[in-house]
């Protein structure tokens, strides 16, 4: 069940020979409970996002546009995503985090920066080269009612990629091949004939997923993949996507605006905001020692399902809204709606990277964080 | 009491079948009272609240029974004009996508004042004051410069503002919510959330608050009603029900959250699909996805057991006791 397309790989994968064993020595049941609790081996980093920026143009004008400003969607941002890893993105509307899904995706042009993928700029790439990677980098997208067309079946839907990649189809039978794919995610091989509108969101989303695994990827780029499911559902789509993980070796950027969704499945933890990486870390570091005071109210706000633990946490209501990123407060972009700003976060960039205070730290606090102000603050524990 | 919805059932007739929305809910709210309706989609819980207010489409939906008394009088009886009286002026709506539901060519001030001008027989300036005063009550900055924008130069946050300043307009005794805050980033979800039970005191509302968000529950609500396949599976006092619910889809849903204080193992997932409403499973509804089920939730539909002596918690399990003690 786990072979998918072994010894068909045009390109380098030496790692994921044995990564294909270890998932067929793994019991399914008991693989996710191993994605969770085996710790994280970082080698080499498979993506390396360097300074990204994409600017929109806002234009002027209907025969003789020019231009008046821009969008600063994405500005400025790096990160590693690892091997085998979920690196989960958090922030809200308008933060760019979606743009850096489809910049990821190829789907929209760098402004500036590189992403490297083994060592390669693919932002540089065209052609043939270009085609290749895009093979090993798929995504999941939100909504499943609009990503599947209507008119094709299901089979179709699932065997399409092959159409596009033939050299990373199956050999012989296709049909077959897809079929695998359907149990794979944990639906009947039977409904390959079936339509998108005849499965409910859940399954609809399963089908997306398994069209993501069909060219058997190394990562795969879930842009709130969950979040138009009913809460039953998306806990059976999120097992399925860590038993998934486990089993293909997958490394996972998954954005979501669900704070309590993105701890559960992620290694890793960036927050953006306005187009700028606020702080990253791993997991506990975020939510349980973080930094910034951007993660801090963000965390605060969450409503969490128990009233007594709600009774004992801080609540930071922020004021306001997020500004504009046509037109984004100069020095950190925080300061409006920060507590603690002064005349220094108005005039100065802060960088993101380990607090000087926090440098000789050996405590979770010593992680990225971009703020002048740093420091740390529990807001997800009851006191 | 203000509000009690007494064995309501609504249905859908389709091409393909009779879809039953909504199958015998009966729940009550107070003056100053929040119930929290919790439910997934298709669980009934805006169909019912679409039948209190008066705004379920007919046909293709029909209420079968049932009936729905505010302040002592049975709404269905009425006639639509004297529906029409009610809604807006004695009741209100706030609904998720405050962006669709406000009318994109009317500038804010026309539509907040509308209220005053159709139902209070205001002049349109009087109605315009009216509007900015409303403005300021629900903390929409610089309310006197903004009351001629239009709703597409309001960011999300501030529209549901404007959707809660329309639905207090009147002054109320009932504000229906139906997910107010769904739309919204939790920052600003926070802001809306605290305004809205701000608000309530001060004007001592009942509040109806539709939601799937189990988070957002547990913030504001006083009581909590579940429904699963249109029906009332569990009602408890906010504390109780999360402390040990007594139905097994509750107890499922509360596990199916991952937690935001600290990282936990494999998520609990309610096995199967929610039910087709055209064909609704015999007996407990829950039953397929159901780990407790028994012969006989396969055939025997359980009633509302009370829980509590006082009748404040119930739950429709034949397997209260045990699940309660189980949790």
């Amino acid at each position: 069940m786990a072979d998918l397309n072994k010894g068909e790989e045009p390109v380098d994968r030496k790692s994921d020979v044995s990564a294909t064993e270890a998932a067929e020595a793994a019991e399914p049941a008991g693989a996710v409970e191993a994605a969770i609790e085996a710790p994280v081996e970082r080698g080499e980093p498979i993506l390396q996002v360097r300074n990204l920026v994409k600017h929109f143009p806002l234009t002027q004008g209907i025969l003789f546009k020019r231009q008046i400003g821009a969008v600063k969607a994405v500005d400025g941002i790096s990160f590693d995503l690892y091997q085998g890893e979920t690196l989960g993105i958090v922030g809200e509307s308008g933060c760019g985090k979606s743009t850096v899904a489809k910049l990821l995706m190829l789907l929209e042009t760098a402004t500036s920066g590189e992403v490297f993928y083994k060592g390669q700029d693919i932002t540089k790439l065209s052609g043939r080269a270009l085609r290749a990677v895009r093979r090993n980098i798929q995504m999941v997208f939100q909504d499943p009612y609009t990503s599947l067309n209507p008119r094709m079946t299901v089979g179709d839907i699932i065997g399409e990629p092959f159409d596009i990649h033939p050299e990373g189809a199956p050999k012989g039978d296709r049909r077959r091949k897809v079929q695998e794919l359907l149990d794979v995610v944990g639906l009947n091989p039977e409904y390959i004939n079936r339509y998108p509108h005849q499965f409910s969101g859940g399954q609809r989303q399963r089908i997306g997923i398994a069209r993501g695994l069909a060219l058997n990827p190394e990562i795969i780029i879930c842009d709130e993949p969950v979040s138009a499911l009913d809460v039953s559902v998306q806990a059976q789509v999120i097992n399925l996507m860590e038993k998934l993980q486990d089993e293909f070796n997958l490394s996972y950027l998954f954005i979501a605006h669900d704070l309590s969704i993105v701890r559960h499945i992620s290694d890793r933890v960036g927050v953006m905001y306005l187009g700028k990486m606020a702080e990253i870390g791993t997991d506990a570091e975020i939510y349980d020692h973080p930094t910034h005071p951007y993660t801090q109210a963000l965390l605060s706000a969450v409503p969490v399902p128990d009233p007594e633990a709600r009774e004992g946490r801080e609540r930071i209501i922020l004021t306001g809204d997020v500004p504009s990123p046509a037109n984004p407060p100069s020095g950190c972009r925080f300061r409006t709606r920060c507590w603690k700003a002064q005349d220094k976060c108005a005039t100065e960039v802060p960088v993101l990277a380990i607090p000087e205070r926090f440098k000789d730290s050996e405590t979770l606090a010593a992680h990225e964080s971009a703020c002048h102000f740093a420091e740390e603050k529990d807001v997800v524990h009851a006191a | 009491m203000l509000l009690q919805v007494r064995d309501l059932h609504v249905e859908f007739r389709t091409h393909d079948g009779v879809a039953k929305a909504v199958n015998g809910v009966s729940y009550e709210v107070d003056a100053g009272e929040t119930l929290a309706v919790l439910g997934e989609s298709g669980s009934g819980k805006s169909v019912t609240a679409q039948a209190i207010m008066g705004i379920l489409d007919v046909p293709p939906g029909r209420i079968t029974g049932g009936e729905i008394l505010f302040q002592g009088r049975d709404l269905l009886q009425l006639k639509e004009d004297d529906r029409r009286k009610v809604r807006g002026a004695e009741m209100a709506m706030i609904f998720q996508d405050a962006l669709s539901s406000l009318n994109p060519v009317l500038s804010v001030g026309e539509q907040l004042g509308e209220m005053f001008v159709v139902h209070r027989g205001m002049s349109r300036k009087d109605a315009r004051a009216k509007a900015v005063e409303l403005m300021d009550r629900v903390r929409i900055p610089a309310a006197k410069e903004r009351v001629g924008q239009y709703p597409h130069q309001f960011s999300g946050g501030m529209r549901q503002r404007i959707m809660i300043a329309m639905a207090l307009a009147l002054e109320p005794a009932l504000i229906i919510a139906d997910e107010p805050t769904t739309a919204l980033d939790v920052t600003v979800q926070a802001q809306v959330m605290d305004l809205l039970a701000e608000l309530q005191q001060e004007y001592h509302m009942g509040l109806i608050l539709i939601t799937h968000d189990l988070g957002v529950v547990a913030d504001v609500a006083d009581r909590i009603a579940v429904m699963y396949a249109g029906r009332i599976v569990e009602t408890a006092p906010v504390h109780d029900l999360y402390k040990a619910p007594a139905h097994p889809y509750t107890r499922g849903l509360l596990d199916s959250i991952p937690r935001l204080d600290h990282k936990g193992h494999e998520l609990y997932a309610i096995k199967g699909l929610p039910p087709n409403l055209m064909a609704i499973p015999p007996g407990c509804a829950f039953h397929p996805r159901c780990p407790r089920a028994q012969d006989v939730c396969l055939t025997d539909e359980p009633p509302l057991y009370a829980v509590a002596e006082d009748g404040a918690r119930e739950s429709a399990c034949h397997f209260w006791r045990e699940t309660l003690r189980d949790a």
